[in-house]
């Protein structure tokens, strides 16, 4: 059976351009939770573990799963930009517009403008709303949770992800064309996860999210039964203000090289990696981990620029510097 | 005339070379401050080649000159050396970054430098070149919280049109916004098309700037200039209507320039490059400006084909 379609357009030389998307469970209500990856089309994190997540409630709802049952019904559109998905591209490659900068959208406007009023149309209905980010290429995120001028509701859904870190972030300028910017102006919960980083599959963060969902869901009774991921789950959560985000900006060019590992938690002084001469290298600077916390963001790239992000730190303690409102938005 | 070349911003690039922001100053600190930027996109090229004129002109009349003339042509250096509208490598419209930051990434402290340098300017204009999709007759966009100040200002521009549209969120984050915000008039003019100059609107546009900048006492009020040959129609929310592709294919333009069109009127068609069927008329909704006109031909269903103004208030969209 062909799957419902959040949106479907002609495209100019080809065939019919489809987003399709998965409607799970009893469809006697409105859906509980709607899950959207793939905004960004380079994203996959998201999209592969969205995709695995609507095939196992299938499976589930089919009654294929002893023991289990999905009582209130999920919508998971695992991927939103398929034609960026197919060209590895972040934008909408026709014209590189950001989806994610479109929202809430406009049916009668332009292409992007009618992808994000279909999206916003369909995932209004839910009571909990979750986009699903990778960061983009250079930079590597801890899978985490991302509230923006959170409610208590939220901060305790967050919590049942069981992800290592849920983030309080600043609404600024760009955000408010956001998919999660639109959300919040609806009833109901609204966040953001994100983790890696774009480009390609990193499997460990994939399946992170993947078992963070269905614990989710299971801890809201929206599926019954235990899955044997639940118990393996890290539940270990913890809640960061903006003021305990750290993010060490570079002030020199080069080829930066990572030396500590993302998820660990650092103390002061912790040499992050090294910043070499891109012509004759020679070790320009030794990065060093400015406070002790949690290391949720690392730079994978080598290619270093002035003012490039090079990690992101969660402080134990309110330690925050001017940069970090415009750099923690990054990615997404 | 003595012209001097500064920078006003200069980063390292990972391999030696760096990235350097650049800008012509003509005059000195005395009289009123102007400034004109373009090039804040990679692939727009029109407003380089206006700086160019501007500094052809100031050099031929030497004596001229009473205040301060900034020309940063080339915002955007290293997306117009290698043909990307926005940062390379950061992938970021550097005019969705303002009003910047000093200590944040390579377009934050890009824009961060254009605010620091413009400040004090009596009057600043942006010149855009739509996009590599639309053609645009010469215009000025207006944020609707600064029109009051900066119409009458624009009415001496020697442009086609001046459109009034509501505060965006997004273009917040842009440079007039920031200017504006920030108690500096600044001027946004759309011309052209993306990779292309068009000469015929440079001079147009070049006239206006020369009158605005006499009417600021930036140059002597006796100077001789061209005279004016164009009248702004005003332009809003209301009476700009959209044309939208109902289907994806090829769009095929009827017009070769933008002009007055007729309600009913042919504007162009969307065609099938598979077959000989004609997937969809555009005609024009109203009497009226097309002031907008697509110059790509590849259509995906929403993309913009034209805008038009119309000329009575019965076209005024509801």
């Amino acid at each position: 059976m062909n799957p419902p379609l959040v949106l479907s357009m002609t495209t100019p030389v080809g065939p019919a351009s489809e987003i399709p998307y998965h409607d799970i469970g009893p469809r006697r209500r409105k859906p509980a939770v709607v899950l959207v990856g793939g905004i960004h089309g380079n994203e996959l994190n998201g999209i592969f573990a969205l995709a695995r997540l609507a095939g196992f409630l299938k499976w589930v709802a089919a009654g294929k799963q002893p023991g289990r049952k999905l009582i209130r019904s999920v919508r998971i559109i695992p991927c939103v930009n398929v034609l960026g998905l197919h060209t590895r591209q972040r934008t909408w490659p026709f014209d590189k517009t950001d989806i994610n900068r479109m929202f809430p959208g406009y049916a009668r406007g332009e292409t992007t403008q009618r992808i994000a009023a279909a999206v916003f149309e369909l995932t209004k209905p839910a009571s909990l709303r979750i986009d699903i980010h990778s960061s983009n290429l250079e930079f590597e995120e801890l899978p985490q949770v991302r509230l923006y001028g959170s409610t208590p509701a939220e901060r305790h859904s967050a919590a049942l992800l069981g992800l290592p870190a849920v983030i309080e972030c600043p609404v600024n300028k760009i955000s408010q064309s956001t998919l999660l910017y639109a959300w919040k102006k609806l009833a109901g919960q609204n966040m953001v996860l994100q983790a890696g980083s774009a480009g390609n599959l990193q499997r460990p963060h994939a399946d992170r999210l993947y078992q963070a969902l269905l614990r989710l869901l299971g801890k809201l009774k929206i599926l019954s039964g235990e899955s044997p991921a639940d118990s393996e789950t890290n539940s270990e959560s913890r809640y960061f203000k903006l003021r305990h985000t750290v993010s060490l900006v570079s002030e020199k060019a080069g080829l930066f090289v990572p030396r500590a590992e993302l998820g660990g938690w650092v103390e002061k002084g912790v040499l992050l990696g090294e910043i070499y001469d891109g012509f004759d290298g020679h070790v320009r600077s030794r990065v060093r981990a400015p406070v002790a916390g949690l290391l949720t963001g690392r730079r994978v790239q080598a290619l270093l620029y002035q003012g490039d992000l090079l990690a992101r730190i969660q402080a134990t303690r309110p330690i925050a510097t001017g940069a970090d409102t415009y750099l923690i938005g990054q990615g997404q | 005339m003595l012209s001097k070349s500064e920078t006003i911003l200069s980063l390292e690039l990972p391999y030696r070379d760096r990235l350097v922001l650049q800008r012509t100053v003509f005059g000195s600190a005395r009289g009123p401050k102007v400034a004109v930027t373009s090039g804040i996109h990679g692939d727009e090229i029109e407003g380089l080649y206006v700086c160019h004129r501007l500094a052809r002109w100031l050099e031929a009349h030497p004596r001229a000159l009473k205040g301060r003339v900034e020309l940063y042509p080339a915002v955007n250096p290293f997306g117009l050396m290698t043909l990307q509208r926005s940062v390379p490598v950061f992938e970021s419209d550097l005019n969705r970054n303002f009003p910047g930051h000093p200590q944040g990434l390579v377009p934050q402290r890009m824009a961060d430098a254009i605010m620091r340098y413009a400040a004090g300017a009596e009057l600043a204009i942006d010149i855009h070149a739509s996009n590599i999709f639309l053609r645009e007759i010469p215009q000025v966009r207006i944020s609707r919280p600064f029109a009051r100040k900066l119409i009458p200002l624009a009415k001496s521009m020697n442009l086609d049109v001046i459109w009034t549209h509501g505060a965006a969120t997004v273009l917040e984050a842009t440079l007039a916004h920031s200017l504006n915000a920030g108690k500096i008039p600044c001027l946004v003019v759309e011309m052209g098309v993306g990779m292309r100059i068009t000469p015929v609107f440079t001079e147009q546009l070049v006239t206006g700037i020369l009158h605005v900048w006499r009417r600021l006492d930036v140059i002597d009020r006796e100077t001789p200039l061209p005279p004016l040959t164009h009248q702004a129609a005003l332009a809003d929310d209301a009476n700009v209507h959209y044309l939208n592709a109902e289907t994806s294919g090829l769009f095929v333009a009827a017009l070769d320039r933008l002009t007055a069109v007729r309600k009913g009127e042919i504007l162009g068609e969307i065609v099938s490059p598979f077959n000989h069927k004609v997937l969809s008329d555009v005609r024009s909704p109203v009497d009226g400006l097309l002031f907008t006109l697509r110059e790509y031909p590849l259509v995906y269903e929403g993309s913009l084909m034209a805008r038009i103004m119309a000329f009575s208030a019965k076209g005024r969209r509801r």
